[in-house]
């Protein structure tokens, strides 16, 4: 461990010559101090920059050039017409799963936190949350084609008592279909993101509510939703990125076709050689980084406010 | 104070219940009764159960190579996970406090990049110079130890954040013992916690993850379900099943162990 005192033994002789030439020796050994700082850090700098700076540059880079026999970016294509249809059907779909998912798990953090008996309750559902939202892939989407499919259990009950989904247009693999099963992992990731800040609703703050004269709604209204409010939205915009970026499940309900942009990337990079319009492919890749930098960023602020209620 | 009777919450609750488990129930039921969904009734409901799909895929070759290689995958990125972590969150608590800022960020990116782009940009940036990493099965590591890097990150730094790092590093060396010692017998087997929840969570990716592998056609225990899901329904529900069960007892597994490393932690400091 002695060669981490390195340091102590620079400023001795940095300081001892006085004279012209010692300028450029102590460079030399304030770059070798800066490099044995940095040098055990090397490692992980390097593998992001190869395996995550790298391809980006690269998909922006592809992203950027025209696709074959035009003179429009495959970016600026990407936007157009019926790709700009796909984004705009991905975008809703992420959306409506993140707005019901919210509302939903906020009702839910709020009854099992005001609910004391049985006292496992709670321990059960954020025990029972950690998992549930990270389900997702393969298995849950067969685990809802045995439910909602047009021979899931479910429908079959349904039609028993005389609602016949599949009659009226529902598939599993449509736009509700999908939501529905999204609400599997998004409702649990609320549960999990609310509920730290609905601990930090502190009773003292309603009592004083109702000492002054409030109703339980006027409390709500006034105290409870504003303090919950930058929990609540950034919790929604982090559940937005969460079903936008989602693949596998989207893949599996549909077995393979489908309108999602992700499952649409799949299609035009494998039909890459043929129809040359590959770089469609990493366009809409690339568009898919630029809506999940800014859902992250905007959920990324909407955290620092919501952290000043919960900490103290 | 009247005892209120909660009754939206209890609404929620039940909703909540229903939700969550009936899907499952459904799939157990897909995955182990022989009772086509037309014939199921009152007298079916409880005939011809059999573990008979299970043990079908079980004894599939495709299934058995498949695991295989998932298994060899998690373990690997596992690896190589903790191999690049824990030097890095060490030194940057031993070293360069001030670099936090930095690391972490760079932590979180895999959240922006999405599976499906970052696969995409990979086989875009490497297809041609460095074709192994999209040919060779094992290139999938990498990109796996991508994807964990957010959680990695965090798990180590709270592990690492738990101990009197200083101290013990400082104690350790004043004993004479190299950096490669105090690493091997002072920091793993106190970090202990911290590095199982991290491979665990690492493995439980690797298990479940399909969008990579899917771009680039890898027989992965995801792929092979899919594959499956066509072939043998039941079988293919049956796999399903097992994976939700086994990624369950995977997370109550972490959680036990992040609880038991807390208190560990409590213990040595009353002494």
């Amino acid at each position: 461990m002695t060669e981490f005192d390195f340091p102590g033994l620079v400023t001795p002789t940095a300081g001892e010559g006085v004279q012209k030439g010692s300028a450029g020796n102590s460079r030399a050994l304030f770059s070798l101090t800066l490099f044995r700082t940095v040098a055990p850090l090397l490692p992980y700098f390097i593998f992001i920059s190869v395996f995550l700076g790298i391809p980006t540059v690269v998909l922006f880079q592809k992203a950027s050039q025209p696709i074959d026999g035009s003179t429009t970016s495959a970016l600026s294509m990407a936007m157009q017409d019926q790709y700009r249809a796909s984004f705009e059907y991905s975008i809703k779909l992420a959306a409506t799963s993140a707005l019901i998912g919210a509302i939903f798990g906020t009702l839910l953090a709020l009854a099992i936190t005001r609910i004391d008996r049985p006292r496992q309750l709670r321990n059960f559902f954020t025990g029972f949350s950690g998992v549930a939202a990270n389900m997702g892939g393969i298995p849950l989407a067969f685990a809802f084609i045995a439910t909602l499919g047009a021979q899931g259990l479910l429908t079959r009950i349904l039609f028993h008592w005389g609602i016949d989904l599949y009659g009226s247009g529902f598939k599993i693999y449509n736009f509700w279909g999908i939501v529905i099963v999204y609400l599997y992992f998004q409702i649990p990731l609320m549960v999990l993101i609310m509920l730290p800040s609905i601990d930090g609703l502190r009773s003292t703050w309603r009592e004083a509510a109702s000492n002054l004269g409030a109703s339980p709604a006027h409390y709500w209204r006034k105290i409870g939703l504003p303090l919950l409010a930058p929990s609540l939205m950034g919790g929604a915009v982090l559940l937005f990125a969460n079903a936008f970026s989602a693949y596998a499940t989207a893949y599996a309900l549909a077995s393979g076709a489908g309108r999602l942009i992700p499952v649409q990337i799949r299609f035009y990079l494998q039909g890459n050689t043929i129809t040359g319009m590959g770089n469609l492919g990493y366009a809409m890749a690339a568009w898919m980084i630029i809506i999940e930098a800014i859902a992250i960023i905007i959920y990324l602020v909407l955290r620092r406010r919501s952290e000043r209620w919960i900490k103290r | 104070m009247k005892r209120r009777p909660h009754i939206w919450e209890w609404t929620v609750i039940s909703i909540a219940l229903v939700f969550f488990f009936f899907p499952l129930l459904a799939m157990t039921r897909f995955a182990l009764q022989r009772v086509p969904m037309a014939l199921l009734g009152r007298d079916t409901l409880f005939s011809r159960w059999t573990i008979d799909g299970v043990v079908d895929i079980i004894n599939n070759d495709k299934f058995v190579s498949s695991l295989w290689l998932s298994t060899r995958l998690g373990v690997l990125t596992a690896l190589v996970l903790i191999a690049l972590m824990l030097p890095t969150v060490l030194w940057l608590h031993l070293r360069v406090p001030q670099w936090r800022m930095l690391i972490e960020t760079l932590s979180l990116l895999p959240y922006v990049v999405p599976p499906i782009a970052l696969v995409v940009g990979v086989s875009g940036a490497f297809r041609e110079s460095f074709p192994w990493i999209v040919t060779s099965n094992y290139g999938l590591v990498p990109l796996y130890v991508v994807l964990c890097l957010p959680f990695a990150f965090r798990t180590l730094d709270a592990g690492v954040g738990a101990l009197d790092l200083r101290t013990l590093v400082d104690a350790s060396s004043s004993l004479g013992a190299t950096t490669l010692t105090t690493l091997r017998k002072v920091l793993v087997p106190n970090l202990w916690g911290a590095l199982a929840s991290t491979s665990f969570l690492g493995f439980a990716v690797v298990l479940g993850e399909f969008a990579i592998s899917s771009l680039l056609l890898k027989p992965t225990l995801p792929m092979y379900m899919v594959e499956a899901q066509g072939q043998e329904p039941q079988g293919a529900m049956a796999l399903g099943l097992l994976m939700m069960m086994f990624t369950t007892g995977l997370f109550f597994g972490i959680g036990r162990l992040q609880k038991r490393s807390t208190t560990r932690l409590a213990l040595t400091e009353d002494k």
